[in-house]
């Protein structure tokens, strides 16, 4: 029986896997490297770049708060005087307990992974709302490119700081690119403004001995995906099932992977069945296939928001490998 | 090409810097405002059309929804003392619990463009704000509720009982929000539904003119 790292280096590089690779089962999360703040349920916080979140109790997540108090960068053409990146930790002790739970790891198993988020299309948004940032990309094109060389520059000294520390071997990195629907942008907007960032900070982690990028968008994304290839992602977790992922697959299988096609919306939700959750992980195995696909919830981490989901889903993959291997 | 038609082609590109002039040439060349208002209504439609085709992306729209407002803004002193084109007031907001934003903020932007007096309530509304403000304002024809968690689905069903219980008539609600269907829609009591901006302004001028 392979190993799940070697199962998963099988399925993306259309090999012979032995099983179904089962959602998040290869990434070895770091969780407790120095990074973004985010918000507990009922919790409103203040992260490092001043922008305020939201969580509201008992919902599945926390927002940026954009009213004209709590919005951080006012005015793109002044970003300079809004935007502070904030400072890497570099002391022994922030890293101490990051690197204490990554020298547990058998990399030999499992990729040592660690989870950067926002990335640099949600930081801009982050810092001045949505609406405000996608019309900068046509009113303001010089100040956004400064702005995004900016905030891809601190990705890279955050990177390296990574790298020094924990020496991943696989990020997981987020950055929500569309809506279920379509892309936020156009790509040739896409092309101009974030595949050049993107494609220094992919390289720069593959350079420093990342074996693995995997980026997490659980958007429609489908007509972006020959730019994810293009920045180096190696598998695309979070595809929806509005992208097509069997035509994906068929059409860029050997070049990039797909890891999601369980919509979360459809099986994660307070009245969800094992039931449901078998039938989308059925329809989702047949469809998209053994090779360069990883059946998984589209939600960006190895938990669901409702208790058992995760696991029904597991066992549903499971179920799928002995009828389909 | 009539200085009414540049005004349309100049909103459908989302120059918000030309419209403005463009709006007061078509005034000087002799054309009444209502009829450059209803271009440039025509080309938001264009835009949502567009938009639900997957042809145009949130900054086409969100920059033709700015060159309308621009337009609009050289228009409204000469509406002040006459009834305008309106179609009535729609009412919208995120459901209680919910702090999406943009999507709402989207169909605000195209229900607007497409005639309606916008009333925005924000995000994590609850129904009783719904209902008073169906109270407080006058012409309410839509109220639109949005919602993007599953978790908040239920506040959207409540939010419509509570509209549809507060005795209050002459108006129609529509739903929308990614985990929302057409079938979950009509099983909670909405009156209409629409999967994107494009298509829930051209619901909501089919609800109100009904």
């Amino acid at each position: 029986m392979l190993t799940k790292k070697q199962n998963l280096l099988e399925t993306i590089k259309g090999g012979n896997p032995d099983r179904f690779v089962k959602q998040y089962e290869f990434m070895h999360f770091i969780m407790e490297a120095p990074g973004g703040r985010f918000p507990q349920p009922g919790e409103t916080i203040k992260n490092d770049w001043g922008i305020t979140f939201k969580w509201p109790e008992g919902q599945l997540g926390g927002f940026p708060v954009h009213d004209d108090e709590h919005k951080v960068l006012k005015d793109i053409t002044e970003w300079k005087k809004y935007v502070k990146a904030p400072v890497i930790p570099t002391s022994e002790e922030a890293w101490a307990a990051a690197i204490a739970h990554a020298n547990t790891v058998d990399r030999n198993e499992e990729f040592v992974t660690l989870f950067v988020a926002p990335g640099v299309f949600e930081m801009t948004h982050h810092l001045m709302s949505m609406e405000d940032a996608l019309m900068a990309l046509y009113e303001e094109p010089e100040a956004m490119h400064e702005l995004i060389d900016y905030l891809t520059e601190h990705e890279l000294a955050y990177a390296k700081a990574l790298i020094d520390h924990i020496h991943p071997d696989c990020i997981f990195h987020h950055d929500d690119w569309g809506s279920q629907k379509s892309s936020f942008i156009s790509p040739a907007m896409f092309e101009e403004f974030f595949l050049p960032a993107y494609k220094k900070i992919y390289a720069f982690y593959k350079a420093n001995g990342v074996e693995l990028i995997v980026h997490h968008s659980d958007s429609y994304a489908a007509n972006l995906v020959p730019f994810m290839i293009e920045m180096g992602v190696d598998i695309w977790q979070g595809v929806m099932t509005t992208n097509n992922t069997p035509e994906l697959v068929k059409q860029y299988g050997s070049q990039i992977s797909f890891m999601g096609d369980i919509d979360s919306g459809v099986v994660d939700f307070p009245g969800w069945t094992p039931e449901i959750v078998a039938k989308e992980v059925e329809r989702a195995c047949r469809n998209c296939g053994k090779l360069y696909f990883i059946p998984c919830l589209t939600q960006g981490g190895n938990w669901s928001s409702f208790p058992g989901v995760y696991d029904s889903t597991n066992e549903a993959i499971e179920k799928m490998t002995k009828e389909m291997f | 090409m009539s200085k009414i038609n540049e005004v349309k082609a100049m909103v459908e590109a989302g120059k918000a810097k030309l419209v403005p002039g463009l709006v007061q040439e078509a005034l000087a060349e002799g054309n009444a405002a209502k009829d450059i208002l209803q271009g440039m209504v025509d080309s938001m439609r264009v835009v949502g059309d567009l938009f639900s085709a997957g042809e145009l992306f949130v900054p086409e729209m969100l920059m033709a929804a700015k060159a309308m407002s621009k337009g609009v803004e050289v228009l409204k002193p000469l509406f002040a003392d006459q009834s305008t084109s309106s179609l009535g007031t729609c009412i919208i907001g995120t459901v209680e619990g919910d702090l999406h934003d943009i999507g709402k903020n989207l169909v605000s932007m195209m229900i607007g463009s497409a005639g309606f007096d916008m009333v925005d309530l924000g995000v994590d509304v609850t129904p009783a704000k719904f209902v008073e403000a169906v109270k407080d304002n006058e012409n309410v024809k839509i109220v639109a509720c949005s919602g993007l968690l599953t978790t908040t689905m239920t506040k959207m069903q409540e939010t419509v009982q509570a509209l549809k219980a507060s005795g209050l008539t002459g108006f129609k609600v529509i739903v929308g929000g990614a985990p929302v269907s057409a079938e979950y829609a009509a099983s909670i009591g909405a009156d209409g539904f629409a999967p994107d901006a494009g298509s829930a302004a051209v619901k909501a001028v089919e609800l109100a003119k009904n």
